[in-house]
């Protein structure tokens, strides 16, 4: 088995009264043990210059087991904070759940639940070359 | 404007043949600008289970925004999880320790952030960064 971690840190010393600082390690493991999670599809640059929805990762793609406790980290690399990719779950032929938007240098990091057809989508808000990495931490 | 950053760091010394260590900042901002998000919401609560339970309701004004939301199963039991759902998408397990770290799109009054506790009620904690939400009048 692996060791794995995953840490975040949210601090502000102004959104509210007092400071917020939040932190949090989880170390990845496979569904219901404390076994590491061992497989990874590493870290993968994608080049994106298209505003079509598309998928960023396929379920069938890789060998990520459905229902289990997969995990993904995707990030916008560009400075640009007012061009986005709308990240979805769902079938990139047809109309995915929208999780949200990824402005330029923001992260996101999340459990997948890989079903058929739970594929990972992209929707960048224009057509400016942008590179989005991904990584899916499986069993 | 408020300045409040995220921070995550994915981290093993032997998932892959060389270490992995890999970190991002970022500063969150309101959706298309560079002024920080100003709204927040944050809480610990027992999920029962049973049933999909809202924990985040999407609202008019939290609609297509950059908001982000971070949520952590507090429980220690590994073989309890959280099944995090979308609208009525089941997105993934939140397994005992876990968190997630997410935008919130909340494009359509249907896309609440729902939570469904599997093998047992399970404490968690979420915050919502945000640039505004509709209240419900009483």
């Amino acid at each position: 088995m692996a060791t794995t971690t995953a840490t975040i840190t949210l601090s502000s010393a102004d959104i509210a009264d007092n400071n917020i600082s939040i932190s949090n390690t989880a170390t990845l493991t496979t569904a219901g043990t404390t076994t590491g999670i061992t497989e990874t599809t590493g870290l993968a640059r994608k080049k994106v210059a298209s505003s079509s929805l598309a998928d960023l990762i396929t379920v069938a793609n890789t060998d990520v087991t459905a229902a289990r406790s997969a995990k993904v980290f995707i990030h916008n690399t560009s400075t640009a904070t007012d061009k986005y990719g709308l990240i979805g779950i769902g079938d990139s032929s047809g109309t995915p759940i929208y999780l949200g938007r990824l402005y330029g240098g923001d992260f996101m990091f999340f459990p997948w639940d890989a079903n058929s057809g739970e594929d990972i989508t992209l929707t960048m808000s224009d057509a400016t070359e942008t590179i989005i990495e991904y990584m899916v931490f499986f069993e | 404007m408020a300045t409040t950053t995220a921070t995550i760091t994915l981290a093993s010394s032997d998932i892959l043949s060389n270490a992995l260590s890999l970190s991002a900042t970022k500063t969150l901002y309101k959706a298309g600008t560079t002024t920080g998000l100003d709204g927040i919401q944050y809480e610990k609560l027992e999920v029962p289970t049973g049933d999909v339970y809202d924990m985040i309701d999407a609202t008019a004004l939290g609609a297509n925004k950059a908001n982000k939301v971070y949520i952590c199963n507090k429980a220690t039991d590994p073989t309890y999880y959280i099944d995090v759902y979308i609208a009525a998408l089941n997105i993934g397990r939140l397994y005992a320790g876990d968190w997630m770290f997410i935008p919130l799109e909340a494009a359509a009054a249907t896309q609440d952030v729902g939570l469904d506790a599997i093998g047992g009620a399970q404490v968690v904690e979420f915050a919502l960064f945000h640039e505004g939400k509709t209240l419900v009048a009483s």
